[in-house]
């Protein structure tokens, strides 16, 4: 039996692992993936100081670290039930159950799709299994893709199908409706692009970003916005076309579309239908908390960070003893935050377990910072509210739960 | 032709969005009897697939919903598992 199970082998994961780790603590890494790194594998992008950020070597480097200090990482196994018994973890697997003091809930986000009629064809996919394939498995995806969906997401992965070749024809919004809300809505696109601007992968979005912040000229500019769309990276982006549907016999043919006003209704008798052979839906990210919650861990709905997460400490302890989170799944963050809340959690276990270096709490301390600062940096950041997101659970868990924590600790979970 | 009427949103148990539209706005339910009266969501996948859309549908059609109250609730097993490899545990 290890010390610790660590659940899902991506950069908070194998971060975590590393330093309960060299902290003395024996771990064990799972994941359902053939092979560690998590969502690391399909990254890559060029930071504004020309350095390129490459989620596959991160990913290699984090593994060889892991493997030098013993942490036994298995792939390949899929976590369906998480559940304490005394003061014992069982982490049940499709490989039988495992048991350890200290669990690491590390799985990450998941992707949800703007449905589009027509999206059930096959050659349409999630924006991010066009990432999987083209930079984990090096499978081409098609010959000429239309991607529906304009946001941080689909802009870093059209850069990286773009970088294997990948003709991308154009980018679309989603038509507006209860469950696209302001996916499908230009003014509220251009809105969230522009928050975002100043990390954008592209030029043009960096491009006139600050005088755009204005209502009035945003307005305009939607306004006047060409329908042939401005160009990112080459490819157009067309704010005022909305994917009506996506068509085809056996499989994607093409994509039929319409011309919209500047709220997202589409203006009828204006259909027209783009050729493509995939599509990309881009939807957005979600803390993938499902463990978390049949664990029983307590729960707060909070928008900035994606939605639904556990609660936690800043030190990423949750309200149940022994269970810890760090990762997306605690919020939609880039990956360089994911690795360096990790490192938090994987302290904080050797902590509670009382491995009581003489720098255990300054490492804490460190790490803490850590986060903070990496966070100050980020190229990438999926919510602009994020800092607001952040001190908001930071809030619920100082009222709600430090004062409890020893009574929460010893309780038994039924 | 496939228009948003007949679109499919769960994907699993085939519910389609004219179905839980119709259904939300009759019942002005929460997302989770949304679930347990079409079905969506309670699939193979677990939810994976539609869980955003069906509370998207709840927030955006009954008033005062709010997106902070609808949990819909997760069970285990959270991923398909053989009945052998629960049982060998049991
Ligand atoms: C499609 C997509 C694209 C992204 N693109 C970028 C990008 O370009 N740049 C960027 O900075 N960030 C990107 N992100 C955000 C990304 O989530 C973070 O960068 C970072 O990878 C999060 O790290 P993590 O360790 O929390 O989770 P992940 O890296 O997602 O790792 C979680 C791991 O847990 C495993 N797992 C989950 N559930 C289980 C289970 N039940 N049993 C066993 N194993 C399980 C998964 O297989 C996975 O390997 C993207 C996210 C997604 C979903």
């Amino acid at each position: 039996m290890s010390d610790v199970i660590v659940i899902g082998a991506g950069p908070a994961g194998l971060a975590g692992a590393i330093a309960s780790a060299s902290n003395g603590l024996s771990v064990t890494v799972l994941d359902e993936f053939i092979k560690p790194g998590g969502r690391l594998l399909g990254q890559l992008h060029q930071e504004p100081s020309g350095e390129w950020w490459n989620g596959m070597k991160e990913s290699e480097r984090l593994f060889l670290e892991a493997n030098n200090l013993s942490v036994d990482i298995r792939c390949g196994v899929s976590v369906y039930n998480l559940e304490k018994d005394e003061n014992l973890w069982n982490v049940h697997t499709n490989i039988g159950t495992l048991t350890a003091r200290y669990v690491l809930v590390a799985t990450g986000a998941a992707e949800y799709p703007v449905p589009v009629p027509g999206w059930t064809l096959p050659g349409v996919m999630s924006i991010g299994a066009a990432q999987v394939m083209t930079n984990v498995h090096r499978v081409q995806v098609g010959k000429k893709g239309i991607i529906i969906g304009a946001n941080i997401l689909s802009f870093a992965i059209l850069n990286e199908l773009q970088l294997a070749g990948i003709n991308v024809d154009r980018i679309i919004l989603p038509e507006k409706n209860s469950i696209s809300g302001k996916a499908g809505e230009p003014e509220e696109v251009l809105k969230t692009l522009l928050h975002a601007a100043h990390l954008a992968p592209s030029p043009l979005m960096r491009f006139g970003s600050h005088f755009m912040k204005n209502n009035w000229l945003r307005k305009m500019a939607i306004h006047f916005y060409p329908k042939s769309g401005m160009k990112v990276n080459g490819t157009p982006l067309q704010l005022r076309i909305a994917a009506v549907e996506i068509v085809g016999k056996e499989q994607v043919e093409g994509v039929k579309v319409a011309n919209t006003d500047a709220a997202g209704q589409v203006i009828p008798g204006t259909e027209v239908l783009y050729e493509a052979d995939f599509v990309c839906i881009a939807g957005g990210l979600y803390p993938l908390a499902e463990l978390a919650a049949v664990a029983g861990c307590p729960f707060e709905y909070i928008p900035e960070l994606g939605g639904h997460v556990p609660c936690h400490s800043e030190t990423m302890e949750t309200p149940l003893g022994g269970l810890f989170v760090a990762g997306n799944i605690t919020g939609i963050e880039s990956g360089k935050i994911s690795m360096a809340q990790g490192t938090i959690a994987g302290i904080a276990i050797a902590n509670h377990a009382g491995k009581v270096s003489s720098t255990i709490d300054q490492q804490l301390q460190q790490a803490v910072q850590q986060v903070r600062s990496v966070r100050e940096q980020a190229t990438i950041q999926f919510n602009p509210e994020i800092d607001k997101g952040r001190s908001k659970m930071k809030e619920i868990w100082e009222t709600k739960f430090a004062p409890l924590d020893k009574e929460y600790s010893h309780k038994k979970i039924v | 032709m496939i228009n948003m009427e007949n679109m499919v949103i769960c994907r699993c148990e085939e519910v389609t969005y004219g179905e839980l539209l119709s259904t939300a706005k009759e019942h002005k339910c929460t997302a989770r009897e949304l679930k347990l009266r079409t079905r969506a969501g309670m699939g193979f996948c677990g939810g994976r697939t539609c869980r955003v859309s069906v509370d998207k549908i709840i927030e955006n059609t009954v008033p005062n919903a709010s997106a902070g109250d609808i949990l819909l609730k997760y069970q285990p097993p959270v991923r398909p598992v053989t009945f052998g490899s629960v049982g060998e545990n049991q």
